[in-house]
């Protein structure tokens, strides 16, 4: 057979080294094209992840035992030799971005698979690649050198085995630098500046949230085949909103990272939620923030033994505590107890009467209050039971106003008492012991402390936030304009946000960690807009663009003028679908013989098909723990065309 | 930890050797009243309530107690909250106690003998009978119990020495005295109470019968305990002398020892506090049935128990509801729900009624999903595999989706007989409308109301009580709420679909998952009882009702409550009384048919705060017509 010259070019020689030539036959295969490339560039190194790309078809060469003849190659194809793993940039949910290396090669699906292995992220079916938005670029933003997180350097192979080493995976615990890597992967960062959310681009229609589903990569091409070169930025998200067996004991980094594209999701109004949600969803932010910040490892033991170690406790205390005289000792000892003057008020209908100073004492879950501090030996003028109460903070601290409203149930309907305190260490005393009380705890509950604590804090933050703006703001304080989305920002001063979000707050102060995380999580997915991808598409006989909503359990079509649901059509019903690649047209079958055709307009067909048959391939998934992901499947179920 | 406080403790005591030994003891004493005192502060507080209210209503029939005299005067004066009146009544024994008292001052460890001597008796009936049930807990305990009620005597005591305002004197004065003339009050009317205890034994009654018992054992205990540890202190005060490192050594071990004590006894007092309540149930036919419910037995419990005992076939949908007739609103109860906190909100003089009954709207949700979940406007069918489906889509994911409801419904304006249209949806996080002149965006809903603290109910009429438009109404209240308020909510829907769909969106978006559970299990239920039938219909009975019988156990030395409160020793002594009468009550209703119907609370262990204002509100005397 006739020999022929093939040059190729080897990227590891240089960009402007010249393409190397070798003889070669046309019944040669692509393997030994391989070995007499390294054996012609004389340089002794691993080889093995290198492989051939050809340019003009944009496509790997990847089977090696194939001819030259079999892939079509001639002496006019420009080769390359190339590592499959290249370093890409990689933006997480959480804004940082990360510097590793991954498989241009392999479908993305896989490289996905790669990619969260290396970070430690199961499920990663549920994420997929896009490429950015472009970012706008300012003349003066020059100072904004963006820091990166650089995990090019680990090896490749020992990323397989999960063993946990200082609980994170092996190949973290290298050296400080992964270790700080992991760190940031897994630990949720402070809530960002106001300014920097309003700075973001917030989608402002459904057309703009459909927009951004334009930029899902292809998971069953290359990197290198869509066209992303080495060192460019893509982003990591999380793409099909079914989440499966969360588990807080090994899903640090996804449920972190999942927990920063649903705060992003909402402070950007990708997501609409009411006000109380948006205040429920600040208060969560910042709890979670405050307690990530002091306990980055939390333990965990039962309520019942909480309360014996805690009354042991304070126990201990009370016997350390040096003992001058034995009826000192008895005054130490009894349950704590609140005793103070308060003032009270009880809005009723037409009356005009003012806050009353009482002598006003606290007991297990009570109130009681007394004309003054020596009648409190009697009778009380009442006794109030705050247990099922409601109770709700008004607060301005630059005001001095430190208001205890309770709504208290009784067999009438509910009262209504507002107790008024002088200071902001009465009122956080007091408040705290309201909240148990209506709880049901009593001020030796072991989170009396810890709920005083939490208040105090949260009125600091008031006054940081009211006090000059030449201050400086300290590390712990947080504004709370940066838990809410920009919307509320112009609503409401900061000020006037603090006492809303420190009402959500007090239901969630006494989470853990993990549970607030679980919370937010909770919260979000209960949204009604939530796990829904629009694409803008044209129904089939349809003169008007419309907007199809896919979520995790169905399809909505969606009036694009009112953005009211018109008809939702659940995957449980779906007969099948298929794509018309030549006129890019999806059909679906339901059942009882309801046919829909659409065409889309703002992404590719592709995506869309992408997306419905990734939903059905979540489905699938079995509760069972341990199963491997069946990859066949998914490209099945999503690939088109390409994938027979 | 514990050890090394503990010696503190004693060291602490060492050096001011100079003092007497009771001062010692006062003080171990008064740490353990102290520590009990804050476990039972843990218990949410309940258990003071309990014992504010007077136990019982006077118009219960009292030609039936008529031969426990005493008793019932007993229970006649606290029923009136006017302590003289006992005082008086009790004289002689008070007398009595008093000396007992004044002699027991001068030495501490004397003294609590002669408390415990004094209370022992407190306990006697029960310890004449045999005791059936198998101790479990053995000397450490009863060590224990003596300890922590040696504790709350030197407490009592304690506070009598410092008090020194001249209120506080006066009602100090008057607590101990109140609480030793009930106590021997109680031992007669229990002694004489005996015959009629053992009658019911072999009847095979043994609800309640334990508590006596426990409470027998613990106390009977105390005497003898009280005076090893006496005598283990002075011996241990000879060591003092001698070595000092044997001693430290000694006291570690012993402070661990006593740690340890410490744990166990908390758990038991835990384990002893809890209530029980004689109910009514009324059935579907007119009929009811008398049953006692513990505090801790949820609903679905309740419902098995009455199962067991009705004969009425197995099925899921039999619920217990609770109709509130003079707001004309019912609810079911869901079976997670506990059943006795549901009754405590009943005022004392409450209509309110508990039926036993099936209903199908009960579990209607999950028979037929598809009519609830979609939000839909047309009742479907739907295959059962696809409706598993969607079941499982909804109520098992990692959160659980509340239906999309949401259309006009018309709202009752406060105060007023008028009812005005609104659009209003349904979230997770509770009800809202659209605000006139906006669009349906998230952002611009108004709330209307949050679930956490309401119910949902069922009105009943409202067409002809409240002028509504319909009578597919519903109303949401906070569950304490009895009687007309503006705090109730009322919504009227135009068909009773809406309103169907409305009342199960709120369940779902309120319990979440645990509605699923609970018709799960209650399917459970069902087939196991299918399965049972085939094989022997008595061996479910049998076995399901011994369950039923709720589990009750009485620690009373885990009270000791502080005499450094004033309303303390008082309302202790009605618990006391409250216990034994209750036992007697019972039985003497379940004797009599056509009496009228109480609720009592069983308190087997109060500890007493709390002032006496809130214990008229708190009262758990209701009763049913």
């Amino acid at each position: 057979m006739a020999v022929w010259d093939l040059s190729v070019i080897v990227e590891d020689l240089g960009v402007d080294a010249p393409p190397l030539t070798i003889g070669v036959t046309s019944d040669l295969h692509i393997g030994g094209v391989i070995l007499k490339l390294v054996e012609k560039t004389q340089i002794k190194r691993d080889w093995s992840d290198h492989a051939l790309w050809w340019e003009q078809k944009q496509q790997w060469l990847l089977r090696t035992a194939w001819t030259l003849e079999k892939c079509g190659i001639h002496a006019d194809a420009r080769l390359v030799f190339m590592p499959q793993h290249k370093p890409l940039r990689l933006g997480l949910p959480n804004g940082i971005t990360l510097r590793l290396r991954a498989s241009f090669s392999s479908p993305v699906f896989h490289t996905v698979l790669e990619i969260c292995k290396m970070l430690n992220i199961r499920h990663p079916e549920e994420l997929s690649l896009l490429r950015p938005l472009e970012e706008k670029k300012k003349k003066k933003d020059k100072d904004s050198v963006e820091e990166i997180y650089d995990l090019t350097e680990v090896p490749l192979t020992s990323v397989s085995q999960p063993c946990l080493y200082n609980g994170m995976p092996a190949h973290f615990a290298d050296s400080p630098k992964t270790e700080a890597v992991y760190k940031m992967l897994s630990v949720t960062l402070q809530p960002p500046a106001p300014e920097a959310i309003a700075k973001l681009y917030r989608p402002a229609s459904v057309v703009d949230k459909a927009h951004i589903n334009s930029r899902w990569l292809d998971s069953s091409r290359s990197l290198m085949q869509q066209g992303i070169r080495d060192n460019d930025r893509l982003w990591l998200r999380f793409k099909y909103f079914a989440f499966h067996d969360m588990e807080p004991k090994y899903d640090a980094v996804r449920l972190t990272q999942l927990y920063e594209q649903a705060r992003w999701s909402i402070l950007l109004e990708d997501i609409d939620c009411t006000e109380e949600e948006m205040m429920l969803f600040g208060a969560l932010q910042y709890h979670i923030s405050k307690v990530s910040q002091s306990e980055p490892q939390m333990l965990t033991s039962s309520a019942a033994m909480d309360d014996l170690e805690s009354a042991l406790q304070c126990l201990e205390v009370k016997m350390e505590g040096e003992s001058s005289s034995a009826s000192e000792m008895l005054e130490n000892m009894t349950a704590p107890v609140l005793n103070d003057y308060l003032k009270i008020f009880r809005p009723k209908r037409l009356t005009l009467k003012g806050y009353k100073q009482y002598w006003f004492k606290f007991q297990d879950t009570s109130i009681s209050y007394f004309k003054s501090k020596e009648e409190s030996i009697g009778e009380p003028i009442q006794q109030i039971n705050l247990k099922g109460c409601e109770v709700a903070p008004d607060v301005n601290v630059a005001a001095q106003k430190f208001l205890i409203r309770l709504l208290i149930p009784a067999p009438e309907g509910m009262n209504e008492v507002y107790l008024r305190c002088e200071n902001e260490q009465q009122y956080a005393q007091w408040m705290a012991a309201c909240r148990l009380a209506s709880k049901g705890k009593t001020l030796a509950d072991s989170s009396f402390q810890s709920e005083i604590e939490s208040i105090r804090t949260f009125l600091a933050m008031q006054k940081t936030n009211s006090g000059s703006q030449g201050n400086a703001p300290t590390d712990d304080s947080i504004n709370t304009h940066s838990l809410v989305s920009p919307r509320y920002h112009k609503k409401y001063k900061a000020k006037q946000l603090t006492p809303r979000i420190l009402e959500a707050y007090q239901n969630v102060a006494q989470l853990s960690l993990t549970d607030a995380l679980m919370r937010f999580l909770q919260i979000w997915q209960a949204l009604p807009d939530f796990g829904i991808s629009y694409v803008v598409v044209r129904f089939k006989g349809s003169r008007k663009d419309e907007v199809l909503g896919i979520a995790p359990n169905r399809l909505i079509r969606i009036d694009l003028g009112v953005g009211d649901v018109v008809k939702t059509w659940r995957y449980n019903n779906m007969r099948q679908w298929n794509v018309n690649w030549d006129i890019r047209q999806v059909a679906i079958e339901f059942d009882g013989n309801v046919n829909i055709a659409f065409s889309c307009v703002t992404a590719d067909c592709k995506i869309v098909h992408e997306f419905i048959g990734g939903y059905i391939f979540m489905s699938t998934r079995s509760r069972e723990k341990g199963n491997t992901l069946n990859e066949e499947l998914f490209h099945k179920l999503t690939g088109g065309h390409e994938a027979l | 930890m514990d050890q090394v406080s503990d010696d503190e403790l004693d060291h602490g005591a060492e050096e001011d050797s100079d003092k007497e030994d009771q001062d010692l003891d006062k003080m171990f004493g008064a740490w353990l009243g102290e520590l009990d005192k804050l476990t039972q502060s843990l218990d949410d507080g309940r258990p003071q309530k309990a014992l504010q209210k007077p136990p019982l209503r006077q118009e219960t029939n009292m030609a039936n107690f008529s031969y426990r005299f005493s008793m019932y005067n007993i229970n006649e004066a606290l029923n009136q909250g006017d302590t003289v009146d006992l005082d008086a009544l009790m004289a002689d024994l008070c007398s009595i106690e008093q000396e007992l008292n004044t002699i027991g001052k001068p030495n501490s460890s004397s003294r609590s003998q002669g408390q415990a001597k004094q209370r022992a008796p407190g306990g006697r009936s029960a310890s004449t009978n045999v005791n059936t049930r198998p101790v479990a807990s053995n000397f450490s305990l009863d060590d224990i119990t003596a300890q922590l009620e040696k504790a709350s005597l030197s407490m009592d005591e304690a506070a009598r020495q410092t008090s020194t305002g001249s209120v506080g004197t006066v009602s100090e004065q008057e607590a101990p005295s109140q609480r030793s003339s009930v106590n021997s009050a109680c031992a007669s009317a229990s002694s004489m109470d005996s015959l009629d205890i053992d009658k019911v034994l072999k009847g095979g009654e043994a609800e309640g019968q334990s508590a006596p018992n426990a409470q027998g054992q613990g106390q009977t205990s105390t005497e003898h305990v009280t005076l090893r540890r006496a005598n283990g202190k002075t011996a241990r005060r000879q060591l003092d002398f001698t070595s000092g490192e044997r001693e430290v050594d000694h006291e570690e071990q012993a402070a661990k020892l006593k740690a340890e004590k410490i744990r166990v006894a908390l758990e038991k007092i835990k384990e002893a506090q809890v209530k029980k309540l004689v109910i009514r149930v009324h059935m579907s036919d007119e009929s009811s049935k008398t049953m006692m419910v513990d505090e801790r037995q949820s609903v679905r419990q309740v419902l098995d128990s009455l199962l067991d005992k009705s004969h009425c076939g197995y099925s899921p949908d039999w619920s217990l509801v609770e109709t509130i007739n003079e707001l004309q609103m019912e609810r079911i109860f869901e079976d997670h729900e506990n059943l006795v906190e549901n009754l405590l909100n009943w005022t004392r003089d409450s209509h309110n009624k508990l039926m036993f009954i099936e209903r199908i709207e009960k579990y209607a949700l999950f028979k037929n999903p598809q009519n609830y979940l979609l939000g839909r406007k047309e009742t479907s069918e739907m295959a059962d595999r696809n409706k598993e489906a969607l079941l499982e889509e909804c109520f098992c994911g990692s959160s659980v989706s509340v239906p999309e409801i949401e259309g006009v419904l018309w709202l009752k304006e406060d105060g007023k007989k008028s009812w005005k249209k609104r659009y209003f949806l349904l979230r997770a996080s509770g009800i809202y409308y659209v605000p006139k002149g906006k669009a349906k965006a998230s952002r611009d809903l108004v709330c209307f109301l949050q679930l956490d603290h309401v119910n949902v109910y069922y009105g009943q009429d409202y067409r002809s009580k409240y002028k509504a438009p319909t009578d597919y109404c519903l109303a949401l209240k906070h569950p304490q709420i009895q009687k007309k308020s503006q705090y109730i909510k009322y919504l009227c829907c135009d068909d009773v679909r809406t309103l169907h769909q409305w009342v199960n969106g709120i369940r779902i978006a309120k319990y979440g998952k645990q509605l699923y559970m609970n018709y799960q299990e209650a399917m459970k239920r069902t087939e196991a009882a299918y399965d049972w039938s085939s094989l022997s219909t008595s061996s479910i009975r049998s076995g399901s009702s011994s369950a039923s019988i709720p589990e009750s156990q009485s620690n009373h030395s885990g009270q000791s409550d502080s005499g450094v409160d004033t309303g303390s020793s008082h309302g202790r002594s009605q618990s006391v009384v409250s216990s034994i009468f209750s036992e007697a009550w019972k039985r003497g209703t379940q004797m009599e048919e056509n009496t009228k119907v109480l609720v009592l609370l069983v308190d087997n262990n109060c500890c007493g705060r709390g002032g006496k204002k809130s214990s008229c509100k708190n009262t758990r005397t209701a009763s049913f017509v």
